[in-house]
């Protein structure tokens, strides 16, 4: 077992050194003859393109792990920005910038960590599938976040007040990839340090010996859907701040983009496999695919076609060590 | 089965409740609105719906096709059921609404096309601006202002282009196109796709940014993609290196108009909203036995640059809302 997982470990390793190797070979080349695709700020520019989605993925792992899925994460995430912008544009016009910043975020993070948590209460609770439980708070998520706002983006300035001051800070380049380190730290600890990192793993392992093994299966599972959605949320302040805005259209099909990297990571759908850093790499793979096209102005069209295929030969390569 | 009684009780009375009440005659506007997510299509719906709340006798009923060319034939279907007293509609694509249009005028429904052309006049009035007129408009004011900078008109624009092979996509790029050709010198030097999204512009601009030492302008075939180059210039303290032209020019906080106030868009140029010229039509098709409408309106853009921005502030925001 322990030697199939290192293997896997490796291959998923190698199809993301390929593709770094292809992105170096590939690359333009600066005026000073050096390649475009490995300056410092090109290759940070990735890592802060794939932060919000590997955010999201970070808790999608734990979610799939389980056997579940959560597609409300893109509507988790649209409802953060509007309520952050909301709160730092209509709210507490007399706190002081420092503590109305943190009540925006803690507002955001809230609402959005409560919708995992609805999500959560309701796989656990009734015998409804977590597609189905899901793809209802997709939909009713993106509705209260177009609800709330009118359909309208809320607008973050560029001036002194109080919102443009939350955006100059949040939408730092160390700021987003920091909270993605910082993330995926924890929530590696998590699962392969604690107890409860186990039970996720052996509840979509076997659900069946997990229950007769006396394994809080409930209790598991409302906190899998609860981080989920408390890591969109998470997602969405910074969305709101590197946008500028609070916008209750964004986000559309990124839990699409969130699975890709948890399943080009070395997931199984069905559940109990899956690590973080399968997916952190799973994720990576994604944004610098992304990133060597656009340097090379690859027709947005068969830029298309070419992640298509990377993606099922990133995944066939793994699935070969079955 | 019984415990489910319960859950059918409680949603058939929701159903009740939501389509009770109305029994006295009014006249019924219906509404089929291509897509509610972008920024210009929610303020055609805010601003239609506060144009006809000056009609008590007049009640409007908008639906949201999600930008899906299937959901909104089925929409359109359902409203000919209806037999409302006229219908509204922003289609989606040209070819897949061309025919259900032709079955609401069979049915004598007044029928006025808004915005978007479909493939044989199906309506009774076709109420629309000229994206053809608008990217002319764009790439001439480029040229100038290029001609300003460098004392003859060269330079390196970048096109930021919205979803390929719609209408006001083909055309606000061909318009350009065509003023550009005239000037050798001025070439187009990178042409992303985001798809008419902000956060999709940033990303996309970042890696332009990344390959091109020196870029002189940003054509965004829409404003929020405008905006969006312009955050990943300024994060890259290149905001000053070239100017940022847009197009949609809405009113409001939010609204391009705004930005160029703000100094980020050099120029915006107003896609009329069409709201206000279809209204006054339906209010003398609904209330004027006999009138007979032109069978095409056809409304002129207008350029918002810093000398004139506030006044056209004042003139495309509608009061009271966002």
């Amino acid at each position: 077992m322990l030697v199939i997982g290192m293997l896997r470990k490796a291959q998923s390793g190698a199809a993301l050194l390929g593709i770094v190797g292809l992105a170096i070979l590939i690359s333009p080349t600066a005026a000073d003859g050096s390649r475009i695709f490995l300056q410092v700020g090109n290759l940070t520019d990735i890592l802060r393109q794939v932060s919000l989605i590997g955010i999201i993925s970070l808790a999608m792992t734990f979610v799939i792990l389980t056997g579940g899925i959560d597609l409300s994460v893109g509507s988790i995430l649209a409802l953060s920005t509007a309520v952050a912008a909301m709160g730092l544009t209509r709210a507490w016009q007399n706190a002081p910038y420092a503590r109305h910043i943190l009540l925006a975020i803690a507002l955001a993070v809230a609402a959005s960590a409560l919708a995992g948590a609805l999500n959560g209460a309701i796989v656990a609770t009734t015998r409804i599938q977590p597609f189905i439980v899901t793809l209802a708070s997709m939909i009713g998520v993106r509705g209260l976040a177009k609800w709330l706002t009118d359909n309208q983006n809320i607008d973050i300035g560029f001036g002194r007040d109080v919102a443009a001051e939350f955006a100059a800070v949040f939408r730092e380049k160390a700021i987003a990839i920091g909270a993605y380190a910082v993330c995926a730290a924890l929530f590696w600890a998590v699962l392969a340090r604690t107890v409860f990192g186990r039970y996720v793993r052996a509840i979509g392992d076997n659900e069946k010996a997990a229950e007769y093994a006396g394994l809080p299966i409930g209790r598991t599972k409302i906190w899998v859907y609860t981080l989920s959605g408390l890591l969109s949320g998470v997602a969405g302040v910074l969305y709101a701040a590197e946008n500028h805005q609070g916008n209750p259209n964004a986000g559309v099909a990124y839990e699409l983009d969130a699975i890709a990297g948890v399943v080009i990571g070395g997931a199984r759908l069905s559940g109990g496999r899956g690590s973080i850093s399968g997916t952190i790499v799973g994720t990576l793979i994604m944004g610098i695919l992304t990133n060597m096209l656009r340097l090379n102005n690859v027709d947005s069209n068969v830029e298309m076609m070419i992640k298509a295929v990377i993606i099922v030969l990133a995944v066939a390569v793994q699935r070969n060590s079955d | 089965m019984t415990r489910r009684l319960p859950i059918l009780f409680v949603l058939g009375a929701m159903l009740l409740a939501s389509c009770g009440g109305g029994a006295k005659k009014q006249l019924a506007v219906a509404f089929s609105q291509a897509n509610n997510a972008e920024p210009y299509r929610a303020m055609q719906n805010a601003f239609m719906s506060k144009l006809f709340a000056q009609y008590p006798d007049v009640k409007l009923a908008i639906a949201d096709a999600q930008q899906d060319n299937s959901r909104q034939v089925a929409q359109v279907e359902t409203f000919i059921r209806q037999k409302p007293d006229l219908l509204i509609v922003a289609p989606n694509e040209r070819a897949a609404l061309t025919a259900v249009m032709g079955q609401a005028v069979d049915a004598k429904i007044p029928v006025i096309c808004l915005e978007r052309d479909i493939l044989q006049p199906n309506y009774t009035s076709y109420v629309h601006s000229d994206n053809l007129a608008i990217g002319r408009l764009a790439g001439q004011f480029i040229v100038d202002q290029l001609t300003k900078k460098y004392g003859k008109p060269k330079g390196k624009v970048v096109a930021m282009r919205g979803l390929l092979g719609v209408e006001g996509e083909i055309n606000r790029d061909r318009g350009a196109r065509e003023v550009f050709d005239k000037y050798p010198e001025i070439r187009i030097v990178a042409e992303p796709v985001a798809d008419w999204i902000q956060a999709k512009a940033k990303d996309r601009m970042t890696e332009v940014l990344r390959t091109e030492a020196r870029i002189d302008a940003v054509y965004g075939h829409n404003d929020p993609m405008a905006i969006g180059a312009y955050l990943a210039a300024r994060e890259l303290g290149r905001d000053k290196e070239m100017i940022f032209v847009g197009v949609d020019g809405l009113g409001g906080p939010a609204g391009g108009i705004r930005k160029v106030m703000d100094g980020i868009l050099a120029a915006t140029f107003v896609y009329p909203l069409c709201v206000d010229k279809t209204v006054e039509i339906a209010d003398k098709i609904l209330h004027q036995p006999g009138f007979k409408p032109e069978k095409e309106y056809l409304l002129e853009s207008a350029m918002v640059t810093p000398e004139n921005a506030a006044r056209m502030y004042e003139k495309f925001t509608v009061p009271g809302m966002n």
